[in-house]
C-alpha cells in the first residue's frame, strides 16, 4: 500500500518533536556532525503590508513520485520501494558523489561524513511495512504531520493537504 | 542484509528482534504532567522512546523534551558514583567514594549542625524532578527542620497563593463546555501540549479563542480570533480595565457577584481608575481590540480562562496580576461553573484525580512543635502563612545575615540555585557560611560542584513510582533498566540516611513503597496491587470529572466563605499590603531617570521554546543541537538601530551582573523588549536580577520583567 506523508502548517510549531523522533530513530550521530534527516523551520516572512507572516513548518525528504535523486545516482544506489512508495536506498555501492543531494530540490540527501556515504529519509520504510507510523509522525502531538495511505489521501485528506500549501504560498488573505 | 537485520535496524519489536517494549514515565518536566513511555529495550538498553498509546493520560503522545529521553538517560556525563569532595567549593573536584562512607560522612556531619545550631539549621532542599517530594518534606520534619523548601519558591506558588486569597482554591478551565476560552499567557504548543487538542476541538465546534502574550506564539497564529499583544508586564491593568467595561455595560452576573461576592463595592472603586484609554496607553493595545476581546469574553459565555504558572507571576506585580485575572471569572459568573473554570483539587503531587490521599497529612504531621520561623518568614509574611515551605528567595539573605538564625547545613535533591536572583552571590553564601553541603543529581551540575558530598541518582525509567493522572487513575512503575552505574533512587537514599541517622520514624524507614501505601491508603488500590499492571488503574473511588458547582453550594475555602475581590487573608497577615488587586508597574523599583537611560531594554527571562525547560536540558545534545547557544531574541528594529546583526554576539547588562548571549534578531515581541533564555551555566540570565527585586506579597522575583542593556562585542571579548 502507497503511503503519502502530509503537513499541515495550521497545525505546526516548529517544536522539532518530529526532529528528535527521526534521532531517536536513526541513532543519528549528532557528535560526529551529522544532522536529521528531517528539519524545522521557525521563519518570519515580512509581507507587502509591513506585518509579519509567522511560519511553523516541518520538512524532509518529500518522497517524490518522479524523484530526481533516483536518476542522479551513477551508482544506482536509489529506488522505489514498490510497496510503500518511499524513496529508499541501499548505499553499499556509494561513491559519496552527491549527485542525488544536487539532484533533489529540497535538499534532503544527506552527506554522513563519518563514512563518505549519502543517507536519507527512508519514510521509515521498514516501520510502515510492519504497520507502525514514521518516526517523526509518532512524535508529533499536534496533528501538523500525518502520513497516510494513497487512497485515505486521496478521499479527502488531499483538500486538507491543498489548503496547507495554499497557505505555505502566501495567496490567502490574512 | 536479511528480513531480519532489516527489522533489527529499524527497531521493530518482537521475539524474533529481541526487542521489548517496556513501560515507564518520562520526568524531565514538571509532575503536572508525566506521560507515559514506551522503552524499547534491546540486551537491556534502551534504543528507542515513543509514547505509551494505552496510557490515559497522554494517549501516545509525547513533546519535544520527552522524545529526547533516551538521550537525556544516556547523556554521558552522568555521575556514576557517590563524589567527596577534594577541591575548594565550586571548583568540581570529587574522588569516588563508596555509598556507605557517604551515608557515614552524610549522618556524620547532618546530626552535627543539628547538636551544635538545632536541626532548623539544616535546610531541605528539593529541586526537578520532584517526584520524592513528600518523601524529603516528612524528612526534614522528622529530622527536627522547619525548613523544606522547593523549586515552588519561584514557580507556580505565587498563582497558587493568588487563587488562595481569592477563590480560596485553583481552578481548570472546563474546555469541553466553554463556549469561549480567555487564552491569557496561554501557549500550549511550547509548555503543555496535551492541552492544545482541547483548543482545537473547542475552535472545530465554533468556540471562540483569545489569547493575549507578550509575542506572537503558535497559539496566537493557529489558534486565535482575537490576539492581544500585549505590552509585558500591564496583564494587571488589562483585566482591571476589561472589568471596568464588564460593569458599566451590564455584562456583569450581578447574581452571581451579589450571592458569592465579597468586597464588590471596593473592586469596582478600584477598577474605575482604570478606563479604556488609558488602559490602552499602558498595555499598548488598541482600544477596539481590548473591547472587542472584553466583549466577547464577557457575552459569548460559557466562559474559561488560562491561568499560567509563571509567565504572569514572574513580575513584581504578578501576584495582583493573577488576581486580576481570576476576579474577571467570578465577574462574570464563570468560576466553578460549566464551561468556566471548575475547582479540580489535586490528589498526589499536583496532579487531580477525583480522589484525596493523605499526601498532604504524611508531610505536615510530624511538623517540628516549638521549632523557630521558617526561614523567609519575616520578610515575606503571606508566604509563611499560606504556604508550608521556606521561601528559598531569602535564603541567600539568611546566609549571609545569619538573622535569625544561622543556616548552616543544606541536604538537597536536584538543588538549582540558578532558579533564584544573584546565582553566583548564593553559590558564594553557601561556600562560606555551609558547614556541611549534601546534593543529589544525575549529573554534576553548577549548584552540585559546591556540594561536600554529591550522590548519583537515577531516572524515572530506572527506578519504580507512584504517580496518579487525570481521569482518576495511580500508576506504580517498574524499572524498564537496571540503574545505570552505581545510581540510586532518590527515595531510597532518603529512606537509607533516615535509618542511618535513626529519625524517629517508623514509616521513613520503611521505605517508600510503606510510604505511598500509607498515602493512598483508603482508595481501595495498594501499591502491591498496582504493580500487578503496566497501565495506570482506575481507581475505585475515584469521581471524574471534576464536578462545577460545589464551590457555590459549600462556600469558598476564604474567610468570608465567598468568592473575595477583597481578600481579607491578606488585609490580616500584612498590613502594608493592598487586599484589592491593584495595579502596579513592573519596573517600579527601578523606574528613576538615571536607570532607565542607563538600561532602556525590558527584560524578559523564561519565555519557553518547545525545546528548553529551565537548565534541565541545556546539555541534551539532541536539543541542544537546535539552538547551540545562549539566546536572546532582539527586536529587528533595536537590531538595525544598534547595528547588530543576527547571530552577533552582545554583552547584556543590569546593575546585577553582566552576562553573554547570541542575538536572534525577530518581530516576534515588540522593540525594546529582550526576551532571554534562561538556565545556561555559561550565561546564567537570573545574574541581572536583583535579590531584591521581588513581589512584596509572594517574594516571587521579576525575572520576567527587568531593566537591561546590551551592547555588541566580539565573540572572543
Amino acid at each position: 500500500m502507497k503511503h503519502v506523508f502530509v503537513f499541515d502548517q495550521n497545525k505546526c510549531s516548529a517544536c522539532s518533536a518530529c526532529m528528535m523522533g527521526c534521532l531517536d530513530q536513526n541513532d543519528t550521530d549528532i557528535a560526529a556532525g551529522d544532522v536529521c534527516f528531517r528539519k524545522t523551520f521557525d521563519t518570519e516572512v515580512p509581507l507587502a503590508d509591513g506585518s509579519t507572516y509567522f511560519a511553523y513548518i516541518s520538512a524532509a525528504c518529500m518522497h517524490c513520485v518522479d524523484a530526481p535523486c533516483i536518476t542522479a545516482c551513477p551508482v544506482g544506489c536509489l529506488s522505489k520501494d514498490p510497496e510503500t512508495g518511499f524513496t529508499v536506498y541501499d548505499n553499499t555501492n556509494c561513491i559519496g558523489c552527491k549527485s542525488c543531494a544536487m539532484a533533489c530540490p529540497f535538499g534532503a540527501p544527506r552527506y554522513r561524513t563519518s563514512d563518505g556515504k549519502m543517507v536519507k529519509c527512508d519514510g521509515c520504510n521498514e516501520r510502515v511495512k510492519n504497520g507502525m507510523k514514521p518516526a517523526c509522525v509518532r512524535a508529533c502531538s499536534f496533528g501538523a504531520l500525518t502520513c497516510v495511505t494513497e487512497e485515505e489521501y486521496k478521499s479527502g485528506v488531499s483538500g486538507q493537504a491543498c489548503n496547507a500549501m495554499i497557505d505555505q504560498m502566501g495567496l490567502r488573505k490574512k | 542484509m536479511t528480513e531480519l537485520e532489516r527489522k533489527i535496524k529499524a527497531k521493530i519489536p518482537g521475539e524474533d528482534t529481541g526487542i521489548e517494549v517496556k513501560r515507564s514515565l518520562c520526568a524531565i518536566c514538571s509532575p503536572g504532567h508525566h506521560c507515559g513511555v514506551d522503552c524499547y529495550v534491546k540486551d537491556g538498553t534502551i534504543i528507542r522512546v515513543e509514547g505509551t498509546q494505552d496510557h490515559p493520560y497522554n494517549h501516545g503522545k509525547l513533546c519535544t523534551k520527552g522524545s529526547s529521553l533516551r538521550n537525556y538517560v544516556y547523556r554521558e556525563d552522568r555521575i556514576k558514583t557517590p563524589l567527596k569532595r577534594v577541591g575548594e567549593r565550586g571548583e568540581g573536584k570529587f574522588e569516588p567514594i563508596s555509598w556507605d562512607e557517604a551515608y557515614e560522612i552524610i549522618a556524620e556531619n547532618l546530626l552535627k549542625v543539628r547538636t551544635q545550631y538545632g536541626p532548623s539549621s539544616a535546610a531541605f532542599f528539593s529541586g526537578y524532578c520532584k517526584w520524592y517530594r513528600p518523601i524529603l518534606h516528612r524528612m526534614a520534619h522528622v529530622f527536627g527542620s522547619v525548613n523544606f523548601a522547593t523549586d515552588d519558591s519561584t514557580c507556580v506558588t505565587a498563582k497558587i497563593l493568588g487563587d488562595k486569597c481569592t477563590a480560596g482554591c485553583g481552578a481548570g478551565p472546563d474546555m469541553a463546555h466553554a463556549n469561549t476560552f480567555l487564552g491569557w499567557n496561554f501557549d500550549g504548543y511550547y509548555s503543555s501540549h496535551l492541552s492544545v487538542a482541547g483548543v482545537q476541538k473547542l475552535k472545530e465546534r465554533g468556540g471562540k479563542v483569545i489569547i493575549i502574550d507578550i509575542r506572537d506564539t503558535p497559539a496566537a497564529k493557529n489558534l486565535a480570533d482575537i490576539f492581544l499583544k500585549i505590552n509585558p508586564g500591564t496583564d494587571g491593568a488589562l483585566a482591571l480595565g476589561m472589568a471596568k467595561i464588564i460593569i458599566e455595560n451590564g455584562w456583569a452576573d450581578m447574581d452571581y457577584v451579589e450571592k458569592y461576592t465579597y468586597g464588590f463595592e471596593e473592586y469596582k472603586a478600584l477598577v474605575q481608575q482604570y478606563p479604556l484609554d488609558k488602559v490602552a496607553e499602558i498595555t499598548g493595545l488598541d482600544p477596539d481590540m481590548i473591547m472587542e476581546a472584553t466583549r466577547l469574553y464577557a457575552t459569548n459565555g460559557p466562559a474559561c480562562t488560562n491561568y499560567s504558572a509563571s509567565a504572569l507571576v514572574h513580575h513584581i506585580n504578578g501576584f495582583n496580576s493573577h488576581r486580576a485575572i481570576v476576579c474577571l471569572s467570578a465577574l462574570t459568573g464563570n468560576f466553578d461553573r460549566v464551561g468556566g473554570n471548575i475547582p479540580n483539587p489535586p490528589t498526589y503531587l499536583h496532579k487531580p484525580a477525583g480522589f484525596a490521599t493523605r499526601e498532604h497529612e504524611f508531610r505536615s504531621n510530624r511538623y517540628p512543635e516549638n521549632g523557630p520561623e521558617q526561614i523567609g518568614a519575616e520578610r515575606f509574611p503571606v508566604w509563611n502563612a499560606l504556604y508550608d515551605e521556606f521561601q528559598a528567595v531569602d535564603l541567600l539573605r539568611q546566609l549571609e545575615e545569619q538573622k535569625p538564625y544561622p543556616v548552616k547545613a543544606i541536604m538537597g535533591f536536584g538543588m538549582n540555585a540558578k532558579m533564584l536572583p544573584e546565582t553566583d552571590k548564593l553559590l558564594a553564601a553557601m561556600a562560606n557560611n555551609l558547614d556541611f553541603f549534601v546534593d543529589t543529581d544525575l549529573f554534576l551540575t553548577m549548584t552540585a560542584k559546591y556540594a561536600d558530598i554529591v550522590l548519583p541518582a537515577c531516572s524515572s525509567v530506572e527506578r519504580g513510582e507512584l504517580k496518579a493522572y487525570q481521569g482518576g487513575y495511580l500508576t506504580f512503575t517498574k524499572p524498564v533498566i537496571e540503574p545505570l552505574y552505581e545510581s540510586r533512587s532518590d527515595v531510597d537514599i532518603m529512606c537509607d540516611l533516615a535509618r542511618k541517622m535513626d529519625l524517629d520514624d517508623d514509616l521513613l524507614k520503611q521505605g517508600y513503597e510503606a510510604c505511598m501505601d500509607w498515602i493512598i491508603d483508603g482508595c481501595g488500590l495498594t501499591v502491591a496491587d498496582l504493580k500487578k499492571s503496566d497501565l495506570p488503574v482506575k481507581v475505585p473511588i475515584a469521581k471524574w470529572p471534576a464536578q462545577a458547582g460545589k464551590v457555590l453550594a459549600n462556600g469558598f475555602k476564604t474567610p468570608s466563605g465567598k468568592f473575595e475581590f477583597y481578600s481579607n487573608a491578606i488585609a490580616k497577615i500584612d498590613p502594608r499590603l493592598d487586599p484589592l488587586p491593584s495595579y502596579s508597574d513592573s519596573l517600579a523599583d527601578q523606574n528613576d531617570p538615571e536607570t532607565r537611560e542607563k538600561y532602556p531594554f525590558y527584560l524578559c527571562t523564561g519565555a519557553r521554546l518547545a525545546y528548553t525547560l529551565h537548565s534541565r536540558i541545556h546539555e541534551v545534545p539532541w536539543l541542544r543541537s537546535l539552538r547551540p547557544d545562549p539566546t536572546v531574541e532582539v527586536h529587528t528594529a533595536d537590531a538595525a538601530r544598534l547595528g547588530i546583526k543576527d547571530g552577533d554576539w552582545v554583552a547584556m547588562s543590569s546593575p546585577y551582573g553582566e552576562i553573554r548571549m547570541r542575538v536572534k534578531t525577530t518581530g516576534r515581541a515588540k522593540p525594546g523588549i529582550l526576551m532571554a533564555i534562561h538556565g545556561y551555566t555559561e550565561a546564567n540570565v537570573n545574574e541581572l536580577i536583583g535579590r531584591n527585586h521581588v513581589d512584596p506579597y509572594t517574594g516571587f522575583p521579576g525575572f520576567k520583567g527587568m531593566r537591561c542593556n546590551i551592547r555588541k562585542v566580539q565573540e572572543d571579548q
